[in-house]
């Protein structure tokens, strides 16, 4: 049972943990909290159901499939990601504080109606994209779709991680993190560095997106809300602007659910979330690994 | 000029008592959105004590509406008087609100927005499974129960008209009440906090005590509007209590104008009257559309006002030159 | 000989595990005052913070008219009769001028809610006597013209004197200024220290952190030089000017 909830609990936090990057990387470079980041969830999603849909010929090729309906749920998201940004961001830059949150609740709200009309309100199956084959593993069972969910999201972490770190792009995006001003002099394009980023974090929340829809096998243009409040959730327990705090985040969220609601019980295992967060926040006001940014007096 | 600027206020205040009786037999959907909008503000002029004035980002202010509704509910089904009910829901917002500003205060901004969140996603599913008390999604009342009415005297409550000078009245408290805060040492207290937290605390203020009242204070407008609300509709579920509605009051005191009563005003006119009197006048076709053009205005409105229609403005007063 | 209205018994003040304090220890007198100067760095904000309550020393007290203060809270310092003014000027952007300043009554009056609620007579004399003294205070620091202006749309001259003013609201005993003529010319720098004079003919003793120092040479009845967190030197301008250890620290830093 117990390790039946653990390999239960890193593949949910798998996906929150992708999901969680988008957030955290926009807060960090732009101190926002991007409210619609759930609505590119969605619509990766969909992206992804579209494309097994209209290519069936393709899945004749399945080992081609699988990656080119990620690449375009993350081509799609991203650019989505990159247009929100430019359209109901960018004038809000020098706003109050608040007004850019508004302006991200106004979108969200947009685009889960526009999908609602578009499509459908019922929910849709997520067509079966590959064969799943299960196995046993000490008594629990793991099946592969699980496994792919696991080491597709290492294999995109370990890229950020090697992205942000070994790279001059990465490095830009660190530095106009902690300085717009002085990113800015040192001759960093901030607005594209700004794009990249919420390319970059679009693209990762769209996979999350796809593996959510293939692992519950359903999408809904209101799919997005709830695993985007605990995907958030991950993001501030593990620190707020910190990259490796979200994919922890996510995986301790993702253990968490896993264990409520195999444990204690499946309606309030999202309570429980809540109320760690809660705990989390006051005992640790930065979150696990956030820093506690003390201001100069 | 100044002589028939005095005559605005108490014209307004006649307009609204005498409102109803034009509209009773014409159109008596309007005095049902009327009343729905006087729900909404006395909301709306809550939370603004907390993110208009004291700059706090509140993202779960419906779960007091529902601490509010739910005791509200439960008290009537068991035959308790409304007026017994009123003081006792607000108390009970205002100590729910006190205990949970106790650890939540002293985080930083953002953090109190998600922390608020998670706390009204807590209540609103904790009234979801907490069957044996709330009847969980079915709602209150249960089959066979009623909400007892109000009695005023000898006028018993049951027409959307007569709700609808009970909420005008409270509104109206509510309003001079804030607007009574504005100007007070307390008022400039917690816009001072607003501005910048730490000056505030070396300037002499006790910061953490005065975001706690502020904090209690909103919590008790919440649950009284939400005790009201029942009573009038008589019918509470957890659905009616979701983050969007918080996310919605939010929207309303922000593009109205954040920290100025005239802007919550306009605010929760815009984002509640508006698209009640659009659904009555479109029909059920625009309905679907409704939320979309919503989302696209409330965007547009923003990028164009960041600082919402009618930003707040500080009073001019009057300089005294001393010899 | 005026008596001590402030002592510093050595204060320490570690940030995770950078001394930024070490063994500070000084007084000042009643109506004195006292320059504190030293290279960027030194300690001096670190100070302040530590003598406003804005966190407690790592080890060492705080006495302010013979009672303990250490590590109480910012709002209390202030009440107890500290005030001070800001190395980045924080005002309250968004409120007038007037309002500024009547803010910095707030630790000297009383009412609360429920007599904003009721408006009571108490609260109405009080909300007079706030807005009068306000405006007193306004106008003998030059700014009452500006009563109605947002603090955001002040010349940057005269918001260094809003929070001068600010701080004399709350009717302190001693007044911390920090670098309150950055940025200002000579002209300036010369009518904010006849400011300070007047202020300490008020019986208001001061410490004014400087980096200017002509100005602060020129105002200060005694200086206190800090480097590296650490006390080099004390005594009057002329002194102090003189001491070897200070041009040592100072040297290059020009």
């Amino acid at each position: 049972m117990l390790i039946q909830q653990i390999i239960n609990g890193l593949t949910l936090g798998s996906i929150y943990a992708l999901f969680a990057l988008g957030y955290t990387m926009v807060y960090g470079i732009l101190l926002m909290i991007n409210f619609a980041h759930s609505e590119i969830f969605m619509v990766g999603a969909y992206c992804g159901f579209w494309f097994l849909s209209m290519l069936p010929f393709l899945s004749a090729f399945p080992g081609l499939l699988i990656p080119a309906m990620f690449l375009a749920a993350i081509i799609f998201s991203g650019v989505l990601a990159v247009l929100m940004e430019r359209v109901a961001y960018r004038p809000l830059r020098r706003a109050p504080r608040l007004a850019p949150l508004i302006s991200a609740i106004g979108v969200s709200i947009f685009l889960q109606n526009l999908m609602m009309l578009a499509v459908s309100a019922q929910s849709q199956p997520y067509p079966e994209s590959f064969n799943i084959t299960r196995f046993q593993f000490y008594g629990a069972t793991v099946n592969s779709l699980q496994i792919f969910i696991f080491l597709l999201s290492i294999v995109l972490m370990v890229l950020l991680e090697i992205f942000i770190h070994k790279t001059k792009v990465g490095q830009a995006i660190r530095a106009v993190s902690q300085n717009h001003v002085v990113a800015q002099l040192m001759g960093i394009d901030v607005n594209k560095i700004i794009a990249m980023v919420f390319f970059i974090g679009g693209g990762l929340g769209g996979v999350a997106g796809v593996l959510n829809g293939m692992y519950y096998g359903s999408i809904k243009y209101n799919m997005g809300f709830l695993p985007g409040i605990k995907a958030f959730t991950a993001a501030v327990v593990g620190g707020i602007g910190n990259i490796r705090g979200a994919i922890a985040g996510g995986f301790i969220l993702g253990l968490l659910e896993a264990f409520s609601a195999g444990y204690i019980s499946s309606e309030n295992k999202n309570i429980i979330a809540f109320a760690v967060l809660i705990l989390v926040l006051m005992v640790r006001p930065g979150g696990l690994f956030g820093e506690e940014v003390t201001e100069k007096i | 000029m100044k002589s028939a600027g005095r005559y605005i206020l108490p014209a307004i205040i006649l307009l609204l008592i005498v409102f109803p009786l034009v509209f009773l037999h014409s159109n008596p959907y309007a005095i049902q959105v009327a009343g729905l909008i006087g729900i909404y503000l006395i909301l709306c002029l809550g939370l603004n004590i907390t993110i208009g004035y004291t700059g706090l980002l509140d993202l779960g202010f419906m779960a007091f509406y529902a601490i509010g509704a739910y005791i509200a509910a439960i008290l009537s089904i068991n035959n308790v008087s409304f007026w017994i009910i009123l003081p006792v829901c607000m108390l009970a917002g205002g100590v729910v609100r006190w205990l949970l500003g106790l650890p939540l205060l002293k985080l930083r901004g953002d953090y109190l927005a998600i922390v608020t969140l998670a706390f009204g996603e807590i209540v609103r599913i904790a009234a979801n499974n907490a069957v044996s008390i709330t009847n969980g999604p079915k709602g209150l009342p249960r089959v066979g129960e009623r909400f007892s009415s109000i009695n005023f005297f000898s006028i018993k409550f049951t027409e959307n008209i007569h709700f609808y000078y009970l909420i005008l009245f409270f509104v109206f408290i509510a309003i001079v009440a804030s607007r009574r805060l504005e100007n007070s040492r307390l008022g400039r207290a917690l816009v001072a906090i607003r501005e910048d937290e730490v000056a505030a605390e070396l300037t002499g203020i006790n910061v953490a005590a005065v975001k706690s009242v502020a904090f209690v204070l909103s919590g008790i407008f919440g649950a009284l509007s939400g005790a009201i609300y029942a009573h009038w509709i008589g019918f509470i579920s957890p659905e009616m209590f979701t983050f969007w509605e918080s996310v919605f009051l939010v929207a309303m005191i922000v593009i109205g104008g954040m920290g100025n009563i005239s802007g919550v005003i306009l605010g929760v006119f815009l984002l509640v009257g508006v698209p009640e009197i659009l659904r009555d006048t479109l029909g059920t076709r625009f309905v679907d559309y409704r939320m979309l053009i919503f989302g696209a205005v409330m965007v547009a409105v923003i990028i164009f006002r960041p600082q919402g229609i009618l930003p707040s403005k500080r009073r001019a007063l009057e300089l005294e030159a001393h010899v | 000989m005026s008596e001590k209205i402030l002592e510093i018994k050595n204060v320490s003040k570690n940030f995770s595990g950078l001394e930024a304090l070490s063994g500070i220890s000084f007084e000042v007198g009643k109506n004195e005052i006292l320059g504190l100067i030293g290279p960027n760095g030194a300690g001096k904000s670190t100070l302040f913070n530590i003598i406003t309550g804005v966190y407690p020393p790592s080890r060492g007290s705080v006495v302010y008219k013979g009672r303990d203060i250490t590590g109480i809270p910012g709002h209390q310092a202030v009440r107890a009769g500290i005030a001070r003014t800001f190395q980045n000027i924080r005002l309250f952007s968004n409120m007038s001028v007037l309002e500024n300043v009547m803010v910095g009554r707030h630790c000297r009056t009383k009412s609360e809610l429920f007599e904003a609620f009721f408006r009571t007579r108490g609260f109405r004399k009080e909300e007079d006597e706030i807005k009068s003294s306000a405006c007193r205070i306004l106008q003998d620091t030059g700014l009452l013209k500006y009563g109605n202006e947002l603090a955001k749309n002040l010349a940057y001259g005269s918001q260094r004197r809003l929070e001068i003013a600010r701080a004399l609201a709350a009717e302190p005993g001693l007044l911390l200024l920090d670098e309150p003529t950055a940025g200002m010319n000579p002209r300036e720098s010369a009518e904010l220290m006849e400011m300070i004079r007047e202020v300490r003919s008020k019986n208001i003793a001061i410490i004014i952190i400087e980096h200017q120092m002509d100005v602060v040479m020129n105002v200060s009845d005694r200086i206190i030089v800090l480097d590296y967190g650490k006390m080099i030197s004390t005594g009057t301008p002329l002194e102090v000017q003189k001491d070897p250890a200070v041009i040592e620290a100072y040297l290059g830093t020009e």
